[in-house]
């Protein structure tokens, strides 16, 4: 409107040139930074003390850098889970919720054949977990598929949902800890704990297995005629289908692979980090893989080098909050702005300003 | 338990809590309804209500002044709803993932400041909180004076903003316009009538609401801030405004079913009735799937809802 007077009007560009979208990308992440630094300051923190601070508890030890990962892992995970249903244009924002049913449906598989060889417990954690966040998301997919719901809507409100089934089951449910008083369950059997990578460190076997799924999908997407699927919902769902593809079909499959892919990382969590069931183990890697996902482009080795940079931070900030007084809850909160100020800068790039005659 | 319920003091009692819990939901609703009769779909609802209701306990905290720390809450919510509206009217970023965006700020946000502003955070001050004001004559009738006219200003506000959003959507010019930017704003466009200026009103105007909503958890009821305590409200208001069909009084309906649930979870919790508390908190999530499912169609949808407008 004022512009416009000024004689100037804001156009879509036909094509975006690269270096116009990374000068628009990397303007966007320093302007994040800046205001970071802006709110180190207004708690009374040096930026550059608290970025060190940052740094250094991130990957400042071979065992920080280790931890790092093993922050990272959950999120590989739940980004994967969220790149592949937003690549269909799906917009499945349930991860949150299906890394609880992944790690609760594991739970209750494992703890039936608890006692047993490794060799029999880990591939049922597995699969469990798969199964588990598979049908919960697959839940959301049906919802839509059968009775429009949208999937924004329903996916939120199973989060909710889940979080209540898993209090009920835990407090002074059927898997409460004998005695305890936390709402948690006892430690699980050892046979089902994923092994140690390296020793004297906490990196467990759901990392590796964590670069497996991002391989896995990263084929699936390009090399599948699962993936064209994909990629053609996400274009065009009413196309597909007059191509003589069940759209259906494609939607309830996204979304149990997105689901399944959020299961291991309730799984690779509960057996891998906590050895034990309960909310505070499971909560908002769903939401964090959101960003992950975005901020890796919804590509699968995007997502790693997303969830790194995320569990370095998450990592880090415990460190700096010990260091600098700062609340590592911070993190949170630059993630947040981190996405904000990416997504503008990704699409200022896509416009122009045009000179309009007066 | 059903003689227990159906005692008249209890049913009063729970029908004044629905009236009560029905206040943050309705006023963040109707401020949706209104962003999304021009096009515009706030998926950021949660985080704004969330940082307002913050904003709110630490205005509320700091200037000592209950009604300072609802004006604050209408900044934030005003605020927030701005990044919003920049984000998708002027840049066109897809809505869903901005209102993400917008409930992560929210919730990492007022957690850190949370932190930040007192050491030790499980334990933060409480605040005083509005009394109710029961309305002189109107409360003294039996039965419906305690239910309807013994509440807060704020709630009187949110019940008098049903029919004054109504007046406004179907009656007024501006009403008029609103809805034919989430319809039609070509038509809109051609008669030289600027599209972008009413989203923007519409979704600021929303942001003023949700701000006030979350204002009321806190000043309103609560008298102190817990993170995550919107708990879920954000996300219901828009359930509600799309099982209200984008209108006022069916809005105001759904919003008084959903608020029943919660009231009566709360009253049978407080009976010690032997249901697992959970299943009850989880009635509204699950009433809202099956709301959604059973009704199918969505029918009163503007024609353009959640599709940005390009001037060509």
């Amino acid at each position: 409107m004022t512009l416009e007077k000024l004689g100037y009007r804001i156009e879509p560009r036909a094509e975006t040139s690269g270096p116009a979208r990374a000068v628009a990308v990397s303007g966007a992440l320093a302007a994040s930074l800046v205001l970071c630094g802006l709110l180190f300051l207004a708690v009374g923190v040096s930026p550059v003390t608290a970025f060190q601070s940052l740094v250094q508890g991130a990957f400042g030890t071979w065992r920080a850098a280790t931890e790092t990962l093993v922050k990272a892992t959950p999120l590989i995970f739940t980004g994967l889970a969220t790149a592949v249903a937003f690549r269909a244009r799906l917009w499945n924002i349930g991860v949150e919720g299906q890394v609880f049913a992944g790690a609760m449906f594991a739970y209750w598989c494992q703890s039936a054949i608890a006692g047993t060889s490794p060799w029999i417990q880990l591939p049922v954690i597995v699969l469990g977990a798969m199964v588990g966040g598979g049908l919960y998301a697959g839940v959301a997919g049906l919802l839509k598929t059968r009775f429009r719901v949208d999937e924004v809507i329903s996916t939120v409100m199973l989060n909710y949902i889940i979080v209540y089934m898993l209090s009920l089951l835990l407090l002074k449910g059927p898997w409460s800890e004998a005695g305890g008083f936390f709402e948690q369950t006892a430690k699980v059997d050892a046979g089902a704990i994923l092994p140690i990578l390296f020793d004297k460190t906490r990196l467990h076997l759901g990392f590796l297995l964590a670069l497996i799924a991002a391989a896995l999908v990263y084929l699936m997407i390009k090399r599948s005629p699962v993936g064209y699927e994909i990629r053609a919902a996400g274009s065009n769902l009413r196309a597909l289908e007059v191509q003589g593809t069940n759209s259906r079909r494609v939607v309830l499959m996204v979304m149990f692979i997105s689901g399944a892919l959020a299961g291991l990382a309730g799984m690779s969590e509960v057996y891998g980090v906590h050895y034990r069931l309960k909310a505070g183990a499971l909560t908002s890697y769903g939401y964090t893989g959101i960003i992950v996902a975005i901020l890796g482009l919804l590509n699968p080795w995007g997502v790693v080098i997303a969830a790194i940079l995320f569990g370095a931070l998450v990592n880090g900030a415990t460190f700096m909050q010990i260091k600098t007084g700062v609340p590592s809850a911070l993190i949170y909160a630059i993630e947040a702005i981190l996405l904000l100020f990416y997504l503008a800068g990704w699409a200022a790039s896509s416009f122009k300003l045009k000179r309009i005659k007066p | 338990m059903i003689a227990e319920l159906l005692e008249t003091s209890i049913i009063i009692s729970v029908l004044a809590a629905t009236v009560r819990i029905a206040t943050p939901i309705l006023l963040a609703a109707l401020g949706e309804m209104i962003a999304e009769r021009s096009g515009v779909y706030n998926m950021g609802l949660e985080g704004t209500m969330l940082m307002s209701a913050f904003t709110a306990y630490i205005g509320a905290y700091y200037t000592g002044s209950l009604w300072l720390g609802v004006v604050i809450a209408m900044i934030t919510g005003g605020l927030m709803s701005l990044i919003f509206a920049f984000m998708v009217i002027t840049l066109k970023v897809e809505q869903i993932v901005t209102g993400l965006a917008l409930n992560l700020l929210g919730s990492g946000l007022s957690i850190f400041w949370l932190r930040a502003a007192f050491a030790n955070a499980g334990q933060t001050p409480t605040i005083p909180f509005f009394d109710t004001v029961p309305l002189p004559l109107l409360s003294d009738i039996p039965f419906l004076g305690p239910i309807l006219f013994d509440q807060k200003l704020l709630t009187y506000l949110a019940f008098l903003m049903v029919p004054a959003a109504w007046y406004f959507l179907f009656r007024t010019r501006y009403g008029l316009e609103l809805r034919c930017v989430g319809e039609n704003p070509k038509a809109l466009d051609i008669k030289g009538l600027n599209v972008a200026a009413r989203q923007y009103a519409a979704v600021v105007f929303g942001g003023l609401m949700a701000g006030l909503g979350g204002a009321f958890l806190t000043v309103g009821s609560a008298a102190r801030f817990v993170p995550e305590m919107t708990n879920g409200r954000g996300w219901l208001a828009i359930v509600i405004v799309i099982a209200g069909m984008w209108r006022p009084v069916p809005v105001l309906l759904a919003t008084i079913a959903f608020s029943f649930l919660d009231a009566l979870q709360l009253q049978i919790q407080g009976i010690g009735v032997a249901i697992p508390y959970q299943l009850l908190l989880a009635m509204p999530y699950i009433c809202a799937i099956l709301a959604l499912a059973i009704r199918r169609s969505h029918s009163g949808a503007p024609a353009m809802l959640g599709i940005p407008y390009w001037r060509k």
